[in-house]
């Protein structure tokens, strides 16, 4: 079966997901940033065609032009305000993450677009995720300096 | 209007538009953006009749948005039969192609037997069944013209292809070495959908002896059929899509008294 995938805004739960979407390709054609992808055969042949986020490649700016082209209604047409998205959840690994080495480093805080909500500094500047405010858009594992990206999305769809 | 140049300017067009969208679409232009899956032009959405019913068995929920798009679609098979298959799929328009390359390199196809009603609407019956079953959209993995345009705008937005691609082969090899137009003719779930959607006024390809509408017998219209159907007989439909070739073809009477029409 299929591994856990990040799909665009406002997408349903993954089995509901994989249901509805009739893999027309418009929200793949509708992003400006070019950030949705359509799943290959090596996704699963359950999920083949259907729009993936890379976010390590492009995350989603959440632009919100996506939701409201859906046919299908496999993204939620109505979903307007981008920080009711939840596309998945960002995990920082404390194992890895510069700012938890004693390293300076607060890239992930700097860019995610819920500014010091979403991803906060903690009394000892390490970055921490507020699950109630990520909408794990994937802008921080995207911007991450390490090769391997400290900061990553545990995609899951919660809208 | 020659009826003929019609359908291939037609034909053209689409393919034309296949790729020109995804095109626009990556420049920014998206007043006309989507596949032959769904597709809308500005705040017109047109969805293929088949994948938004298979979407209502995976979801077993009517959308009101999806259900109002199959809407155009089905009217327009209603009123002029299955013309999307004639004149406008682009994986009828490779099919002919193939057709016509077999033809000339001489490769040896036989056209299909049997009641084409029942088998391809007994595979339509298997596909519905089991999208409802496994609660996967099949009939997407299916559909030979929505594959063509989706493949189409991934080539031109990620650089690559997808796997799904493999069916668009098989139809080719198939109806290359195999069967003529086996695909189309016997298999293919969307023009079978859409052959559903047809009354007794429903455009159709009428053969009629009467008054002065003299048959020569000569069978050029048979012949030109691109499905191998022979209009003068009955029960060309719902296999006929149309496409209007036998009566371009039918050229010995007089055009205002050739045997073979389009009446509704």
């Amino acid at each position: 079966m299929s591994r856990n995938l990040l799909r665009p805004p406002g997408a349903l739960p993954e089995k509901e997901f994989i249901a509805t979407c009739i893999r027309c390709g418009k929200c793949t054609q509708t992003c400006p940033y070019g950030s949705i992808r359509m799943a290959s055969l090596l996704d699963g042949i359950a999920v083949m065609g259907t729009p993936v986020i890379q976010a390590r490649k492009t995350p989603c700016y959440l632009c919100m032009k996506c939701p409201p082209v859906c046919p299908s209604g496999a993204l939620t047409r109505g979903l307007r305000e981008k920080e009711k998205v939840r596309m998945g959840l960002a995990e920082v690994s404390r194992k890895t993450c510069l700012a938890w080495q004693d390293t300076l480093c607060r890239s992930c805080y700097d860019d995610c677009p819920f500014i010091g909500e979403a991803i906060i500094m903690n009394n000892d500047l390490r970055p921490e995720v507020d699950e109630k405010k990520c909408v794990g858009c994937g802008i921080c594992e995207n911007i991450c300096p390490l090769d391997e990206p400290a900061i990553t999305i545990k995609p899951g769809s919660k809208t | 209007m020659n009826l003929a140049r019609l359908r291939k300017g037609t034909q053209v067009l689409t393919i034309v538009l296949v790729l020109l969208v995804p095109l626009l679409n990556k420049k920014g232009i998206t007043v006309v953006m989507g596949s032959l899956y769904s597709f809308a032009i500005g705040p017109l959405w047109i969805t293929d009749p088949l994948i938004g019913f298979q979407t209502v068995l995976t979801t077993m929920t009517a959308d009101r948005t999806l259900l109002l798009s199959m809407v155009l679609p089905v009217v327009l098979a209603l009123v002029l039969g299955r013309v999307f298959c004639g004149w406008a799929c682009p994986q009828n328009t490779l099919s002919e192609f193939v057709d016509f390359a077999a033809t000339k390199f001489g490769i040896e196809r036989p056209w299909g037997k049997g009641t084409t009603a029942t088998m391809r609407y007994s595979v339509l019956v298997v596909i519905l069944i089991l999208t409802l079953l496994l609660k996967v959209p099949l009939a997407s993995l299916l559909s030979a013209p929505g594959i063509i345009s989706v493949q189409t705008a991934k080539l031109i937005y990620e650089g690559t292809v997808g796997l799904e691609l493999g069916l668009i082969a098989l139809i080719v090899l198939f109806e290359l070495f195999l069967v003529r137009r086996g695909w189309c003719n016997y298999i293919c779930p969307v023009g079978s959908f859409l052959g559903i959607f047809r009354f007794t006024r429903t455009l159709k390809v009428v053969f009629s002896e009467e008054g002065d509408h003299v048959c020569g017998k000569c069978l050029a219209c048979a012949d030109a059929c691109n499905l191998g159907l022979n209009p003068m007989e009955a029960g060309i439909y719902p296999q006929c899509h149309n496409c209007g070739a036998c009566i371009s073809a039918c050229e010995k009477m007089k055009a205002d008294k050739k045997p073979l029409v389009f009446k509704f």
